[in-house]
């Protein structure tokens, strides 16, 4: 099902003009990278102020202030490269292992985050007791999770090679 | 100098064949390249965006550049090693590659700014640390250090596309769209 859906999508004017231009995926793709790394720079922060290593003359409430703006942003930059990618590729990405596995793990990644700025919002001000051991996990969590999601995001390219026979790729 | 006879015997080299024989070692090693670059990129930008008085202009400059850089360094000797492991079993036609060349001179420009900036503004960080806006020069380096990390990654990328058309970028792939778009961005960065 997915497979003829990717089929028919690569088909549509728009995919058939992504793909006839060459230089459009190598763009969007360096646009997706750049992006990646600002979104994961600013969680990497988020993270390391967690677990108390930079930033500790800011508050953490100042820090999320700094950051969260860049990874809502970057996030929304992503979705829309991301796009533009799997219309311009419809069945190398879709019929791959790693791009449904990316795609379960940045639905958690997103939900985490989400619930790890609500926490901090909620907590009184002043009086401030300092991360919690299971924020300092959260943290690690974190930025294990998103690792995992640039490596597939990588890992979409050689679905064979990477997932052997799990692998959903045509090729396979 | 004539590059292909090194490139030749790296390729050859234990490393390289152990690259080329195993399935899952280049897209693994290729995968943990893009997470260090992210690392890399993103650390970077933060110290960046604090010399162009954008972001984080209350801290002070030093705090901001001192914390971030050993996990700056760390990622990059990452980059660096799964970049030596992917270009050995490649050696020969990555030399000829004009994408890579263009990467690799990037790297080098990335480094002169860097060092220029470390032996000169940085030894008078004192009198600039906590100011905003930083001095020109200072904010002219953070400048050309995002537009050269971004080159640095998109000639990355276009090394891939490339591999296919005989190893050179293909006539059809112009560069052209680079200019105009530094043309059309340029302007904005100064002041």
């Amino acid at each position: 099902m997915v497979h003829g859906f990717a089929q028919w999508l690569q088909s549509t004017r728009l995919s058939v003009t992504i793909q006839s231009v060459d230089w459009i995926i190598p763009t969007v793709q360096s646009i997706h990278i750049v992006t990646i790394a600002l979104v994961f720079g600013s969680l990497l922060t988020i993270a390391l102020r967690v677990l108390g290593r930079v930033r500790t003359d800011q508050p953490l409430p100042a820090v999320l202030e700094r950051f969260v703006p860049w990874i809502r942003n970057g996030i929304l930059v992503l979705a829309a490269t991301g796009l533009v990618l799997i219309v311009g590729e419809p069945v190398r990405e879709l019929m791959s292992l790693s791009f449904w596995v990316k795609m379960g793990l940045l639905a958690c990644g997103i939900v985490s985050a989400a619930a790890f700025c609500r926490s901090v919002e909620r907590r009184p001000a002043g009086g401030d007791p300092g991360p919690t051991t299971a924020a300092k996990w959260g943290a690690v969590a974190t930025v294990v999770l998103w690792l995992l999601i640039i490596f597939l995001g990588r890992a979409i390219a050689y679905d064979v090679e990477v997932w052997g026979p799990l692998s959903l790729s045509p090729r396979a | 100098m004539d590059l292909m006879p090194i490139a030749e015997a790296l390729k050859a080299s234990s490393l390289s064949e152990w690259m080329r024989g195993s399935l899952r070692a280049l897209p693994v090693i290729e995968s943990i390249h893009v997470m260090a670059v992210a690392v890399v990129f993103g650390t970077i930008a933060i110290i960046d965006l604090r010399l162009l008085g954008l972001r984080d202009a209350s801290r002070p400059f030093t705090r901001v550049f001192r914390e971030l850089l050993p996990y700056t360094w760390a990622a990059f000797g990452v980059a660096a090693v799964t970049g030596v492991l992917m270009f050995l079993p490649n050696a020969t036609t990555y030399v000829v590659n004009t994408a890579f060349g263009l990467k690799l001179a990037s790297l080098a420009l990335a480094g002169v700014n860097m060092a220029v900036f470390e032996f000169t503004l940085l030894r008078s960080v004192a009198a600039w640390d906590t100011a905003n806006p930083v001095p020109a020069r200072a904010r002219a380096a953070g400048a050309v250090s995002l537009l050269i990390w971004t080159a640095v990654i998109v000639f990355g990328r276009w090394i891939g596309f490339t591999k296919g058309y005989d190893f050179s970028v293909p006539k059809e792939i112009d560069f052209d769209f680079l200019g105009t778009l530094l043309q059309s961005v340029g302007p904005h960065l100064r002041g």
